[in-house]
């Protein structure tokens, strides 16, 4: 638990101003799911995936998803070895334990899907070879606002794939006041040190999953995924996939605290980063997060 | 709602509709309801086999024939007959014109709006049972209709019905109510009511014996007569043909001077009035409101022409006689007799000559008929001409009607002024609800004889079978005639107590809810002091009684909701309400740390009482271990014994 504290910590002293966000970037790993940071560019998610990779102590990678790019270029391919006379499996970027998909919504669907597919199963498929991914494994996608130009927007199906969606946003006045005068930060992630290693991230994602919900926990979380089914809000409600993932990140959240039990604290604290990305609103226009916030501001505890 | 539900639902609505016209079969020309239900079973078979409804022509057809058929038969279209003959044909027309949900809920409407038309007809307990059977049924289909599970939508109909009776009755007290009684509507024929005939020849009457309806109710204010004082006086008959009786109806009106100064009977009656005469105890002294006491001491009610049944109050003195002055023109209108029936005109007349005396006559009269040996009996054989003469000399059997008729003849030949009158003798005394209920095997006939400026009452059925007067029909009848195969003698001992709760009811029936009245509602208004029946004061007592009813019935489902609830969830609302009360801005979704966060404007002791009790909220909630009943009792005392300060203004 010390060493989860640390990295939190080193995290906040890198991404000033934002210890919301890190904190849920963290407990979203802790859950064991990936996470989708968006935000317009230049506002530090490169900068997250990565300090988040070097605390952790996660082997680490990163891809520029462009147009251009094939699936390949991610799962890897066979490779012909003309002094063997044999093709070899050459794996990709994805074969780490954390990979960093930057801006993911300017690949075309083709790659997206590939990708996307991986991180389901936590495998990939060559030539009739199954080669599983590394363990812990994590993807941090980073995608920009919808509506940008040259962008594929991911469909929600995958949207679904991704625990959390949080932004950054721009940093508070003074954070970026400090930001500004002290130089560039990726000088500073190289002073990180990992401060646990991936068998320990293992083990506290195990603790997380073993926290107490107490069935009057499971009715609030109940109450609330009722709410967003109400047809006159979104066009559908949370599936009961989504009310798992965020029991898993209210659990995560709750190890956070040092807790052994969820409380409606937890659920607050995760649905929105949980639940938006996978709701459209009936009305365009509105927004799912302030939708959801107004959910709970009236769904009762009990 | 899923196309199975609809299909169930569409039978129900059909079988409602066919329950709530049954009791029109026996109000209307068999082949209107005979229709109805082929109209019925039509659009069933159509759903039976999902088959789509018929073309337009087809229906006009099967609605335009029915129709003229019904206007061929009744010759109307409006009225109590055709207006709901018509009606019949009509729903049966809609229903085979209903397709959507919406059509079926139409259909339902009109079958609530079918479902009162029996009224119309009869208003007994027994057609209002049929009602409240009707309304289940069609509030059933109402309740399939609106897509309730089958299995669940007994239980939710007899619910629905029961939380919605309380408004029923007051919407019944307080409604204003038209001068009148309910359901009166005109009839298209007068005189197919039963009860007595406007005409006696020996036989009529005798018919009506062996039936034990029951045709009126009389309630005594104080003191009760005795059965042989209850000569129930509905007509005189006062012209003889030779074989039948009937009433000239002379318009003399005159005023009646009482012999005998007895103290009078009150008493309140219920009846249909017979051939527009209402039933009234000899001798009448003093006619309530609604009814006049006229011509030949005959009652009948202001308003002639209505032939509903009626409630009013009479007072009478129980005497045989009354005094009347005959002028010579009158007295020779009481004497007139044909000439057949010569060997009781001879007795009569040899009667005469031997008694000059008018008083004595009357007797000789009596003693004659009583020494001629005739014998009391509900089956005499039939007589062909000169019936008084067969039944005097010949038969020497009859009953009422017989020894009246005879004795009347007898003293008309003797040179008495003599009449006939017609109306019910006893009753049955009803020892729970204290009224007399009298049937139609209770009617009866007799004599007056005018002797000395007075009718005279005499019953010459009495002079043979007195126990016909003094014990009533039920025993005379068990005496008489054992083996009478209609009557069958006095039913058994729970039998009676059967039929006496029977009457109770239908009594109690007629006198609360058919007879509640413009009248009634006034007097009760009055008891409740809210004045006279004005818009004003029904509105006030309608919203009044609305609430009286429907306050508790909120109350109740209010309650159990709450009865439901769990421990944890009062637990968490009144802890809200507290914490509300004190002024703080809770919204319904905070978090124990959001109400602590909230309370930080509360004292420095609120706040620690309030953390102490969070915590326990969260431990029991949610903590590993949960919390057992007694932990959470312990809370809910505590939380509610929690009353926080109010906080100020926020500076």
């Amino acid at each position: 638990m010390q060493s989860i504290t640390f990295a939190y910590r080193q995290l906040n002293a890198l991404i000033l101003g934002k210890p919301q966000q890190t904190r849920l970037a963290l407990a979203c790993l802790l859950a064991g799911g990936h996470l989708l940071i968006e935000d317009v560019p230049g506002v530090g998610k490169t900068t997250l995936a990565h300090s988040l990779a070097a605390v952790l102590g996660l082997d680490y990678r990163r891809v520029q998803f462009t147009s251009d790019l094939l699936p390949a270029d991610v799962l890897g391919g066979s490779v012909f070895l003309p002094g063997e006379g044999r093709f070899e499996f050459r794996p990709g970027p994805v074969f780490a334990q954390l990979l960093l998909a930057d801006e993911i919504n300017r690949a075309s669907p083709k790659v997206q899907s590939a990708l996307l597919e991986a991180m389901e199963e936590q495998q990939v498929s060559a030539d009739g070879v199954t080669h599983a991914l590394p363990e812990p494994f994590f993807v941090i996608a980073t995608q920009n606002p919808d509506g940008q130009r040259g962008t594929f927007p991911l469909p929600e199906s995958q949207l679904d794939r991704f625990l959390m969606r949080i932004s950054l946003g721009y940093p508070p006045a003074d954070a970026e006041l400090k930001l500004l005068q002290g130089g560039d930060r990726r000088q500073v992630m190289h002073k990180l040190t990992a401060a646990l290693s991936a068998t320990d991230l293992l083990q506290l994602q195990q603790q997380a999953a073993s926290l107490h919900v107490s069935p009057a926990l499971a009715g609030y979380v109940l109450a609330l995924l009722q709410a967003t089914r109400q047809p006159e809000l979104f066009l559908h409600g949370l599936s009961p996939r989504a009310g798992l993932a965020l029991l898993a990140a209210a659990r995560a959240w709750a190890l956070l605290d040092g807790r052994d039990h969820v409380l409606p604290e937890d659920i607050k604290a995760v649905f929105v980063p949980v639940a938006a990305h996978r709701l459209t609103p009936r009305l365009p226009g509105s927004d799912s997060s302030a939708l959801l916030l107004r959910i709970l501001g009236n769904v009762a505890l009990a | 709602m899923l196309a199975d539900e609809l299909r169930l639902a569409s039978f129900a609505v059909l079988a409602a509709l066919a329950l709530v016209a049954l009791p029109l079969f026996l109000h209307l020309p068999g082949w209107v309801p005979l229709v109805f239900a082929l109209l019925l079973a039509w659009r069933a078979t159509l759903v039976w086999q999902r088959r789509p409804l018929p073309r337009r022509l087809w229906l006009m057809l099967g609605l335009l024939l029915p129709v003229a058929a019904l206007w061929l038969n009744l010759r109307t279209l409006v009225g109590r007959e055709g207006g709901v003959a018509f009606l019949l044909l009509l729903v049966g027309g809609k229903a085979l014109e209903t397709a959507s949900l919406r059509d079926w809920r139409v259909l339902l409407a009109l079958g609530f709006f079918l479902a009162a038309t029996p009224l119309l007809f009869d208003q007994s307990p027994l057609s209002a049972l049929w009602l409240l059977l009707s309304l289940f049924a069609l509030t059933w289909a109402m309740v399939l209709l609106s897509g309730e599970d089958a299995r669940l939508s007994p239980a939710v109909t007899a619910r629905a019905l029961l939380l919605s009776f309380p408004l029923m009755v007051v919407l019944f007290v307080v409604m204003p109510r038209l001068p009148g009684p309910l359901w009166s509507m005109p009839t298209e024929q007068q005189g197919a009511t039963t009860g007595l005939a406007d005409s006696m020849s020996p036989g009529a009457i005798g018919k009506m014996i062996p039936s034990r309806e029951p045709v009126f109710t009389a309630e005594f204010r104080g003191s009760q007569p005795r059965v042989s004082q209850l000569y129930w006086r509905v007509m005189v008959f006062d012209q003889f043909d030779g074989t039948r009786w009937t009433a000239a109806n002379l318009a003399l009106p005159r005023g009646v001077a009482l012999s005998g100064e007895a103290q009078p009977l009150r008493y309140d009656v219920v009846a249909e009035p017979f051939q527009g005469y209402l039933p009234m105890l000899e001798q009448g002294v003093e006619a309530g409101e609604g009814v006049v006491l006229g011509y030949q001491q005959k009652l009948r009610r202001v308003d002639a022409a209505n032939i509903a049944r009626l409630r009013y109050s009479v007072q009478s003195v129980a005497s045989s006689q009354y005094r009347d002055a005959l002028d010579e023109r009158e007295q020779a209108f009481y004497l007139q007799l044909p000439a057949d029936n010569p060997r009781t005109i001879q007795a009569g007349q040899a009667l005469a000559g031997r008694h000059p005396q008018p008083a004595a006559r009357l007797q000789a009269l009596q003693l004659w008929l009583a020494e001629q040996g005739l014998r009391y009996t509900l089956s005499p054989p039939t007589l062909a001409d000169n019936v008084v003469d067969g039944f005097l000399f010949d038969s020497r059997q009859g009953f009422c009607e017989h020894f009246s008729s005879a004795f009347t003849v007898l003293a008309r030949a003797a040179g008495l002024p003599a009449r006939v009158v017609v109306g019910f003798q006893g009753g049955e005394f009803n020892t729970q609800g204290r009224f007399w209920q009298i049937r139609s095997s209770d009617a009866h006939a007799w004599s007056e004889v005018w002797v000395d400026g007075s009718w005279r009452r005499v019953d010459a059925t009495a002079l043979v079978a007195p126990q016909r007067v003094d014990a009533g029909i039920d025993n005379t009848l068990g005496e008489v005639a054992p083996r009478m195969p209609l009557v069958g003698g006095r039913p058994p001992g729970w039998a009676q107590w059967v039929g006496q709760q029977w009457q109770l009811a239908n009594f109690s029936w007629q006198r609360w809810v058919v007879g509640y009245d413009a009248a009634s509602q006034q007097n009760l208004f009055q008891k409740l002091g809210l004045g006279e029946v004005s818009a004003a004061n029904v509105v006030k007592a309608l919203l009044g009684g609305m609430a009286l009813v429907l306050l508790p019935l909120a109350a109740y489902v209010l309650h159990g909701r709450r009865g439901r609830r769990s421990m944890a969830q009062r637990v968490w609302q009144v802890l809200g309400q507290r914490l509300r009360g004190a002024g703080l801005p809770i919204t319904p979704g905070d978090t124990a740390a959001e109400l602590q966060a909230h309370a930080a404007r509360l004292a420095e002791a609120d706040q620690q009482a309030l953390a102490a009790l969070l915590q326990q909220w969260q431990r029991l909630q949610y903590g590993p271990q949960g919390g057992d009943a007694a932990a959470w009792r312990h809370l809910w005392r505590q939380v509610r014994a929690f009353r926080p300060a109010k906080v100020g203004r926020k500076r």
